[in-house]
């Protein structure tokens, strides 16, 4: 096909793509008093910073974004550490029986989550976990292990085990190695492993959805969840705009960092 | 350490508590966290259970119960729907995309109105989609507009509902496939493709003589990918018709979902998430044994 033809092909296409976001940024700008339902594709007024206070204020969204800014943040920075551990251990100190230990470990991704859910929401209610950001923190956190254990697993293959070697010839301990020599190697991958995760926790529904209820633990998705159902209706406009807020840091990050994300996903498998 | 010669004894050996001392944290929070829960799941699902009391015994009862219901059919339905739709259409797309802006100047420009939507979270395309699929929402005024008043009742009827609902998530999952291909297209070796296309071969051709059979690990990937992602499908469809009207649109993560923590059902629900995993996991050694098997015998 000649260029001008598959340029043509692609801009059409990419402008219909481009309708949706188009929509919701028009009539997430309109505000409550001139949105009207039967006048979607017209622009009116400029209400969008109007709307997100207001949106932020509805259904406890503010309380959301700080707490799912910490879970977004201290999981994945936990996930990496452990899953980073876990790869040192299999490769550099070879562990006895390592490749049994990291299937066990990767293991935890195969099944859906649904698996998790009952006993995580009956367990945590009798253990005054459920609806507590600590709860919200350890379960995140462990289901992002599995994932960045298997990476670090496979990058610190790459990695000549004469540098262990050297190190413990130079009179250093595990611990020291570990932190000082491996971890710095690894912080491409480190860095990767926590952008997929922190996006994967920030994009969460369903366990928000099970093991929070009030609004400063419920995360910022399973919020504005709430607020689609409740305000939906009356106020369209507001609920659009909470939808733009929620979406704009995991669309800029991932813009911005799109082959780390792909590389990072073909990885997973 | 008086032992002076470290060859002596294999790092295994040597290392033997700090590498335990290592791996114990992850192994711990998963075998808590991940597989504790999972055995408590499996052994639920034998049980007659509401969370008051003890789990009580009855063997297969939920899932005789579960395979009688024929709305927990249609559900297994809409999720084999789900699987097909999102193979053929973000799938289909994401290639032709990666195809067309492959080697095209400016490529990576025309890529990106497909790369917005994919960071979006699952509730935040049903906030977008439900707002265009209302009754005389954004689609239906655009339809108008052309002549077109008659136009059916989008999140209503049945399976139209689950139908739109795929080209939903399609809109939101082309621009991850067309990345991946794009990356795919991108490490095809140059020489192969320079003899082929001095023999002539181009378009279609080319395609299905070199790059189809090159993209081949990579399509693996991305149809498994799909696939398992497919069949767990929760968060649009809870967010833009709550599996509804009725059941017609639930899909099984939704059943699940609906039995344990609407009705209280835990021994139910706990048999659909053990299906759940079944199929998944059996859909994922089937379509891997196929795989390797067909890679072997070529």
């Amino acid at each position: 096909m000649s260029r001008a033809i598959r340029t043509t092909v692609l801009a059409v296409l990419g402008l219909i793509w481009l309708l949706p976001v188009y929509l919701l940024l028009i009539n997430a700008s309109k505000a409550p008093e001139t949105f009207t339902s039967t006048e979607s594709w017209k622009p009116t007024d400029f209400s969008l910073f109007g709307n997100i206070g207001e949106a932020m204020r509805l259904s406890g969204l503010a309380e959301s974004v700080a707490s799912t800014l910490l879970y977004a943040v201290v999981s994945p920075a936990i996930a990496v550490l452990v899953g980073a551990a876990a790869g040192f251990a299999i490769v550099a100190l070879k562990l006895r029986h390592g490749f049994a230990w990291f299937v066990l470990i990767f293991g935890g991704t195969v099944f859906p989550i649904q698996m998790i859910l009952l006993p995580m929401f009956d367990a945590y209610s009798r253990m005054s976990l459920f609806d507590t950001r600590f709860g919200m923190i350890i379960v995140y956190t462990a289901i992002s292990i599995p994932f960045s254990a298997f990476v670090m697993r496979n990058f610190f293959t790459g990695i000549a085990h004469s540098v262990f070697e050297a190190a413990v010839l130079d009179g250093a301990s595990t611990w020291r190695i570990f932190l000082r020599v491996y971890l710095p190697m690894a912080s491409s991958a480190l860095v990767a492993i926590f952008i997929l995760q922190a996006t994967f926790i920030w994009n969460d529904f369903l366990l928000g959805l099970v093991l929070s209820q009030s609004d400063d633990v419920r995360p910022i998705v399973t919020s504005l969840a709430g607020m689609q159902s409740t305000y939906g209706g009356a106020q369209m406009s507001t609920v659009l705009a909470g939808g733009l807020l929620v979406s704009l840091p995991t669309v800029i990050l991932f813009l911005f960092t799109q082959k780390f994300f792909a590389r990072g996903l073909a990885l997973g498998q | 350490m008086t032992d002076k010669t470290p060859t002596a004894k294999t790092p295994g050996q040597r290392y033997r508590w700090s590498a335990r001392g290592f791996i114990a944290p992850g192994v711990f929070l998963v075998a808590v966290l991940l597989y504790l829960p999972l055995l408590w799941t499996t052994f639920l699902s034998f049980t007659d259970y509401n969370g008051l009391g003890d789990p009580e015994w009855i063997g297969i009862e939920n899932y005789v119960e579960m395979f009688d219901d024929p709305q927990f059919i249609g559900s297994v339905l809409n999720t084999l729907l789900w699987v097909g739709g999102t193979l053929l259409v973000p799938v289909g797309i994401g290639l032709g995309v990666a195809l067309l802006t492959w080697n095209l100047k400016g490529g990576v420009w025309l890529r990106l109105p497909f790369l917005i939507p994919y960071a979006l979270s699952g509730i935040g395309v049903a906030v977008i989609w439900s707002f265009i699929l209302g009754s005389n929402g954004a689609l239906d005024q655009a339809l108008a507009a052309f002549g077109i008043a008659d136009t059916p009742r989008w999140l209503v009827d049945s399976p139209l509902n689950t139908v739109v609902m795929i080209l939903a998530t399609s809109w939101q999952a082309v621009g991850v496939n067309a990345l991946l291909f794009t990356i795919g297209l991108q490490s095809i070796p140059k020489e192969p493709l320079e003899a082929a296309k001095l023999d002539g071969a181009t378009g279609f051709r080319l395609f299905r003589s070199i790059l189809w059979p090159m993209l081949r690990p990579l399509t693996v990937v991305v149809i498994g990918l799909s696939i398992v992602a497919s069949l767990k499908t929760f968060d649009i469809v809870q967010g833009m018709t709550k599996g509804g009207p009725g059941r017609s649109s639930e899909t099984l993560a939704l059943t699940m979902y609906r039995e344990t923590f609407v009705n209280s059902e835990y021994g139910l629900g706990s048999a659909i998430a053990v299906f759940l995993t079944i199929v998944t996991l059996a859909a994922a050694i089937l379509y891997l044994r196929q795989q390797l098997s067909s890679k072997n015998e070529g």
